[in-house]
C-alpha cells in the first residue's frame, strides 16, 4: 500500500490525466451499458414503445378552444336530449321532467302519493279503462267534474316526452278558471267513481271523502252516525262515509265512536238505522261539541260530495257503496260507466243490486 | 508497463473503497439526465430497434451502437465537472 502511494505520489501530471480520462470513460460507458440494459429490458418486455404517442391519433384528440363548443369540440347545449330512466317503472324520461315524475311514480309528496296510486290502480284494471273514461269525458258535459279529473290524470301521465309536456301546460291554463271545480271533482270522484277493487285506491276514497267531525254540529253528528259507519281513522282525523256495516271496521270501533262523540248512554244503531235517538243525551253531548265548530263545510257540496249526500240521505249513501263491489267485478266499462249512470241510478231501490248495474252497463 | 497497471488497479481499488466510485457515477446519471443525454440516446435506442426489429434485438447490438453515441453526447460541462472531480480525488490519494 505505502509502495502504491509513493508510485502515486511520483506520477506526473501528464499521467494523472490520461487515469482521470480513462476513469471517466469508464464511468461513461458504465452508464451507457446501464441504459442499454434498461432499453434491452423494456423491449423484451414490451414496454419500450408505451409511452410513444401516434400523432395522428394525438392530432384527434387535441383540446378543443372555441367559443361555442366544448372542449372536445362538441356543441354542449345538448342538455335537453338527455334522459334518465326511471329506476321504478323503467321508462326514460327527459331530464328536466325526472324529478317530477320521480315524485309522481314513487308517490311521496303531499298530492302525489294519491296519483301513484291511482295510477297503480289503474294499472290493475288496464288500459282500457282509461280509454273508456277519456271517451266519456270528451263526449259527455253533463259529467264535467269527471272529465276534469280524467284531465288531470293525463296530465299527471304525460311527463315522458316535451311535446306532451307543452300540451299539458296548455291544457292546464285552459283548465284554470275551473280550478275550483277542479277540487270538488276530485271529492266527487272518490266518492262516486270508486269503481275498482284495488285496495289502495279504495282507502284511498275512503279517506278523502271521509267527514272531518270537528266540523259538524251535533244534530248532523247524530244523524250521520244513524246512517253511516263513522268510524274515525288514525291517519285522516275523519269520519268513515260508509254503511253500517262496512267491514273495514268492527262493530267495536263503531260503539267507541258513537260513545266518544254523542256520549256514554250512545249505542251502537242498529244498521238499518234505528238508533234509539231518546237515549241520547243532548246536554251532555252539546258540552262535548261545544268545542267542535260548525263552519257550513264549504268543501262539501250535494252536488259533489257523496260523503254529503250520505249524510242527508240514508238509503243513496248505502246504495252507492254497496254498488262498489259489484262494479269492480264488472271491471274496466262497468266502472266507466258508472260515471255517466250514477244519477239514474240512485232512485233505484238496493236489493236487485247485480242486474241493474248490468243493465246500466248496457 | 506492470507497474502502471498494478497503480491503475490501486486507484480503481480505492475509488471503489472509498464510494467514491458510485457517487460519481450517480453524479453523472443526475447530470445525464438533466441534459437530456438520456431521452436522445433512448430516441436513437428506437432507431435502432426498429431498424433490427424488435423481436431480434440484442443487448450486445445496443450496445455497440449506443457507446460510442453515448461518449459523444456528453456535454462538456458534464465532462468538464466529472474529470475535475476525479482530479481531486486523485490529487487526495496522491497526496497522501
Amino acid at each position: 500500500m505505502k509502495m502504491e502511494e509513493m508510485s502515486l505520489s511520483g506520477l506526473d501530471n501528464s499521467k494523472l490525466e490520461v487515469i482521470a480520462h480513462e476513469i471517466y470513460t469508464d464511468l461513461i460507458e458504465d452508464s451507457c451499458l446501464g441504459l442499454c440494459f434498461e432499453v434491452h429490458r423494456a423491449v423484451k418486455c414490451g414496454y419500450f414503445f408505451l409511452d410513444d404517442t401516434d400523432p395522428d391519433c394525438t392530432k384527434d384528440f387535441e383540446i378543443v378552444d372555441q367559443p361555442g363548443v366544448d372542449i372536445f369540440g362538441q356543441v354542449y347545449n345538448q342538455w335537453k336530449n338527455k334522459e334518465c330512466v326511471c329506476p321504478n317503472c323503467n321508462r326514460s324520461i327527459a331530464a328536466s321532467r325526472f324529478a317530477p315524475h320521480l315524485e309522481k311514480c314513487l308517490g311521496m309528496g303531499r298530492n302525489s302519493s294519491r296519483i301513484a296510486n291511482r295510477r297503480w290502480g289503474r294499472e290493475m284494471l288496464g288500459p282500457q279503462r282509461v280509454g273508456m273514461s277519456a271517451w266519456i269525458a270528451s263526449s259527455n258535459n253533463v259529467n264535467k267534474s269527471e272529465s276534469d279529473q280524467e284531465d288531470n290524470d293525463d296530465l299527471n301521465d304525460n311527463d315522458w316526452s316535451y311535446g306532451s309536456e307543452k300540451k299539458a301546460k296548455k291544457r292546464k291554463s285552459d283548465k284554470n278558471p275551473n280550478s275550483p271545480r277542479r277540487s270538488k271533482s276530485l271529492k266527487h270522484k272518490n266518492g262516486e267513481l270508486g269503481g275498482n277493487s284495488d285496495p289502495f285506491k279504495y282507502n284511498n276514497n275512503n279517506n278523502s271523502s271521509g267527514i272531518n267531525y270537528e266540523t259538524l254540529g251535533p244534530e248532523e253528528l247524530r244523524a250521520l252516525l244513524t246512517t253511516q259507519c263513522g268510524v274515525i281513522s288514525e291517519h285522516t282525523k275523519k269520519m268513515c262515509t260508509r254503511s253500517l256495516r262496512c267491514p273495514q271496521h268492527t262493530d267495536e270501533q263503531r260503539r267507541s265512536v258513537r260513545v266518544y262523540l254523542l256520549g256514554p248512554s250512545a249505542s251502537l244503531p242498529e244498521p238499518e238505522g234505528n238508533v234509539d235517538n231518546d237515549s241520547f243525551d243532548v246536554t251532555e253531548s252539546q258540552a262535548i261539541m261545544s268545542r267542535l265548530q260548525w263552519d257550513g263545510s264549504s268543501d262539501i257540496s250535494p252536488s259533489d260530495s257523496a260523503s254529503s249526500k250520505a249524510s242527508t240521505n240514508n238509503s243513496e249513501s248505502r246504495k252507492t257503496k254497496k254498488i262498489k263491489p259489484h262494479l269492480s267485478l264488472v271491471g274496466s266499462s262497468g266502472s266507466s260507466s258508472s260515471l255517466t249512470s250514477s244519477k239514474k241510478k240512485k232512485p233505484k231501490p238496493p236489493a236487485p243490486m247485480t242486474p241493474s248495474i248490468y243493465d246500466d252497463i248496457n | 508497463m506492470n507497474k502502471d497497471a498494478q497503480m491503475r488497479a490501486a486507484i480503481n481499488q480505492k475509488l471503489i473503497e472509498t464510494g467514491e466510485r458510485e457517487r460519481l457515477k450517480e453524479l453523472l446519471k443526475a447530470k445525464l439526465i438533466e441534459c437530456g443525454w438520456k431521452d436522445q440516446l433512448k430516441a436513437h435506442c428506437k432507431d435502432v430497434i426498429k431498424e433490427k426489429g424488435l423481436e431480434h434485438v440484442t443487448v450486445d447490438d445496443l450496445v455497440a451502437e449506443i457507446t460510442p453515441k453515448g461518449r459523444a453526447l456528453v456535454p462538456d460541462s458534464v465532462k468538464k465537472e466529472l474529470l475535475q472531480r476525479i482530479r481531486t480525488f486523485l490529487a487526495q490519494h496522491a497526496s497522501l
